[in-house]
């Protein structure tokens, strides 16, 4: 949409009043857009507000008795520091940069009582970073961004929730790091809707959750690493559909971390954990994703599998060629493919994906595993290579899709009716999932200055990342 | 009864006011350009009343609240208040307290089928029934929306009991889809006629609301000229005030064949449903705010959500 347009719109929502009031409107909207557009020839620039810490302490309960309060009280860079104490609030952050932290990990909780949605919830706030805490008992999710540049999760602790622990939409250049997320039916970790996302979640532990790690079309420089995922329904389990924005899931890179026992029949689940249910690592309907060096061992299903994703009733097509190449805030803006021309299941198979290096072991059907159902299995370009395991589907998995030379002439792949056959054990309370024990603290959370949520992602390097022994 | 002005989305200490005057301008960049997304994705040019919105989940500002169905009864606070038995079937959902006596007030601060505790708002339909036996809903999903092309920073939260009905019990005639339908899952558009629907995708109905208020009255003596659906992205002179765009989608456990459906009204074409906003005012207002107005997805309910066991695909 050009300008112009943009203005012409601008116009046509205030015709119901009075002239005088239009010219200003369209005047304030001019400047606006002018104002927009200097401001991003000036991006970086650290006169921008929130980026750099302000100095400012705003402590609860001494300066302020409730975190909201404190929030609301706050200006770009503070910090909201809070003191040990149970809050029965559900806090929503609107300023960019504050950083809202707690003196203590395990003593700094927010408490939704199963009445409250969400802990903490940064709507639209560049910037916001949010540690050291511990969120319990909401009916939505414990820590949420939404519509942000620049995010950071550090720390946190999340326990029975209704939706999501820790969870970021609709965002890009975060990252989650040294958190710990039980008891939710949908992911414990989730990052949705971005690309090329720029974020990361390392050093985090996740259990008794319907998923582990989910994510809906992202990628782009996502990267998940060093982390533990065990006792959940299933462990990382990204995936594509055009029933919300940016597909397909691709470009992430999973490594070097510990995948066991996700086989848990008691956590709360939607559907989707249910069917997923048994799988360490499965990737349905994903593009171009990395899996390396992970530690991967104790699933009923199978350790690492890259399977179609079938959508029902989808909004859109695939995309394809250039399409394939925008940033989600551009191809956000691509028309829908014609309704008529869509078919009613569409299918999203894995394409691209390498599976690299990872230990696999004690899968029920298979450690390593690939399934499609379109029957072009040699085209998809997904191959295996220098992984240690047992079983595979098909069965000399290295060898017809190695990442050089493929043979591909095999015909045993993954058998998806027997992935997804059996009957699955209806979801458990997330009222009444395990309590995590006490998590480390981070480092001099009571001296250390505000941190703005800026040059997020940390750098990481992929290379130096090791396949990490069993604990 | 007037609108609410609207809240400002920042509140800053004095000290704070130059950084706030940039900050601001930053807000209001992020909502032009959000505006210009929601423009886009909307395609039709033609001059006509907008409903139902065909949109893939995340395009728009949106808040959502999944409710499990509460309880049924003959029972109709709108238009037979005081009078229980008077009405045709009901399902409710949200407010646990719904009667033929209830009124916005009592229904304040009580219990809710809801996620969203705080949305103690009262929502209802018709009854499904399926050879004659009433068919228990699995739930409803609300979803609140600026109306289609709609200018997201104008929508007003709706004011502390007023009511709505949108869809006519007694129509003799198919209904317009872009108000009242019928689908099959999360992802299906409204039909005039319930579709057959596969397992994993069960049949809906789904019901949008007049997105734009009169601006005075609570209720209105037929319960519909209060409200008015916008027209290409403008509330109409005689209903100015946009409000949120609600979205009732009813959940049956519904699907395949051989099924005898009608509604409690007698045909299938009565596909209605009534609102009662009974939400905790302040979450309402804050939500709003929040979401709608700062141009952002609180929430989706997507089609992995859905309650069904998914069948088996077919091998190739």
């Amino acid at each position: 949409m050009t300008i112009e347009s943009k203005t012409r719109q601008g116009i046509l929502m205030n015709t119901t009043r009075a002239r005088g009031a239009i010219i200003a409107v369209v005047l304030t909207f001019a400047m606006v857009l002018a104002a927009c557009s200097s401001g991003s020839s000036s991006s970086g620039s650290s006169a921008e507000p929130g980026t750099k810490a302000s100095g400012h302490t705003i402590a609860v309960p001494s300066d302020q008795p409730t975190i909201q309060g404190a929030v609301d009280a706050a200006a770009p860079g503070d910090l909201v520091l809070v003191s040990p104490g149970v809050y029965n609030e559900s806090v929503n952050i609107t300023t960019a940069g504050l950083t809202l932290r707690g003196t203590d990990r395990n003593t700094v909780i927010l408490d939704g009582e199963f009445k409250l949605e969400n802990g903490v919830r940064v709507l639209g706030a560049d910037n916001v970073t949010v540690q050291n805490m511990t969120a319990r008992n909401y009916t939505n999710n414990a820590f949420f961004w939404t519509g942000v540049r620049g995010y950071h999760g550090s720390y946190l602790t999340s326990y029975r929730t209704g939706n999501y622990g820790i969870y970021a939409f609709d965002s890009v250049d975060g990252q989650f790091d040294h958190s710990f997320a039980s008891g939710s039916p949908d992911a414990g970790f989730y990052i949705g809707e971005c690309f090329p996302c720029n974020a990361a979640i390392v050093d985090s532990i996740a259990e008794y959750n319907g998923l582990g790690y989910s994510g809906t079309n992202s990628g782009g420089n996502l990267v998940i690493a060093r982390n533990e995922f065990r006792f959940n329904r299933a462990g990382v389990v990204p995936n594509s559909g055009s029933y919300e924005l940016c597909y397909p899931e691709r470009e992430t890179t999973v490594v070097g971390n510990l995948v066991h026992d996700n086989s848990q029949a008691d956590t709360p689940a939607i559907d989707v954990a249910k069917l997923a249910m048994g799988n360490g690592i499965i990737i349905p309907g994903g593009y171009n994703n990395l899996v390396m060096r992970n530690q991967v061992w104790n699933h009923e299903r199978v350790g690492i599998a890259l399977v179609p994703f079938p959508e029902d009733g989808p909004k859109d097509d695939i995309p394809t060629g250039d399409e394939l190449k925008m940033p989600c805030s551009e191809a956000r803006n691509l028309p829908l493919a014609d309704k008529a021309s869509l078919p009613g299941t569409l299918l999203w198979d894995a394409i691209g994906n390498r599976v690299e290096g990872n230990t696999v072991s004690a899968s029920g059907i298979a450690d390593l595993a690939f399934g499609t159902l379109t029957g072009t299995d040699d085209s998809l370009g997904n191959c295996f290579t220098g992984n240690s395991f047992t079983t595979s589907a098909p069965a000399s998995i290295e060898t017809t899709m190695a990442c050089s030379n493929p043979s591909g002439a095999w015909s045993d792949k993954l058998d998806l009716v027997a992935l997804i056959a059996s009957a699955r054990p209806d979801s458990g309370d997330y009222k009444v999932q395990p309590v995590p024990p006490a998590q480390p603290n981070m480092p001099d959370a009571s001296t250390a200055p505000g941190q703005p949520a800026v040059n997020f992602p940390e750098k990481i390097n992929i290379d130096s990342i090791p396949l990490p022994a069993k604990p | 009864m007037t609108a609410g002005a609207p809240t400002p989305a920042v509140s800053q200490s004095p000290r704070h006011l130059g950084a706030l005057a940039q900050f601001g301008l930053v807000i209001v960049c992020v909502v032009v350009a959000g505006s210009a997304i929601v423009a886009g994705r909307s395609v039709s040019a033609a001059a006509s009343v907008t409903g139902f919105q065909s949109i893939v989940q995340g395009t728009v500002p949106q808040f959502v609240v999944r409710c499990a169905f509460s309880h049924a009864a003959t029972d109709d606070p709108i238009v037979f208040p005081g009078d229980p038995g008077a009405s045709h079937r009901h399902d409710f959902f949200g407010n646990r307290t719904t009667d033929a006596f209830s009124t916005p007030d009592s229904m304040l601060g009580t219990d809710t089928s809801c996620q969203q505790a705080l949305d103690t708002a009262a929502y209802w339909s018709p009854t499904l029934f399926d050879h004659g036996v009433p068919v228990v809903p699995q739930g409803a999903d609300v979803y609140y929306r600026p109306g289609p092309r709609i200018d997201p920073t104008s929508v007003r939260p709706y004011p502390h009991g007023l009511v709505m009905i949108s869809g006519d019990a007694m129509a003799m005639e198919p209904q317009s889809t872009k108000f009242v339908g019928w689908a099959c899952g999360s992802g299906g558009d409204p039909q005039v006629a319930a579709p057959v629907c596969p397992p994993d995708a069960p049949l809906r109905l789904k019901v949008v609301f007049p997105d734009c208020w009169d601006g005075r009255s609570l209720d209105s003596a037929d319960h519909h000229s209060h409200m008015a659906a916008s027209v290409d992205g403008r509330c109409p002179a005689g209903h100015p005030v946009p409000v949120p765009q609600l979205q009732l989608t009813v959940r049956y456990p519904i699907h395949g064949e051989g099924h005898e459906l009608n509604l409690a009204p007698g045909s299938m074409l009565g596909g209605h449903a009534d609102f009662v906003n009974a939400w905790d005012q302040t979450e309402l207002e804050s939500q709003v705010r929040l979401c709608l107005n700062r141009v952002l997805v609180c929430g989706v309910i997507s089609n992995k959500a859905e309650d069904v066991e998914r069948p088996l695909p077919s091998r190739s």
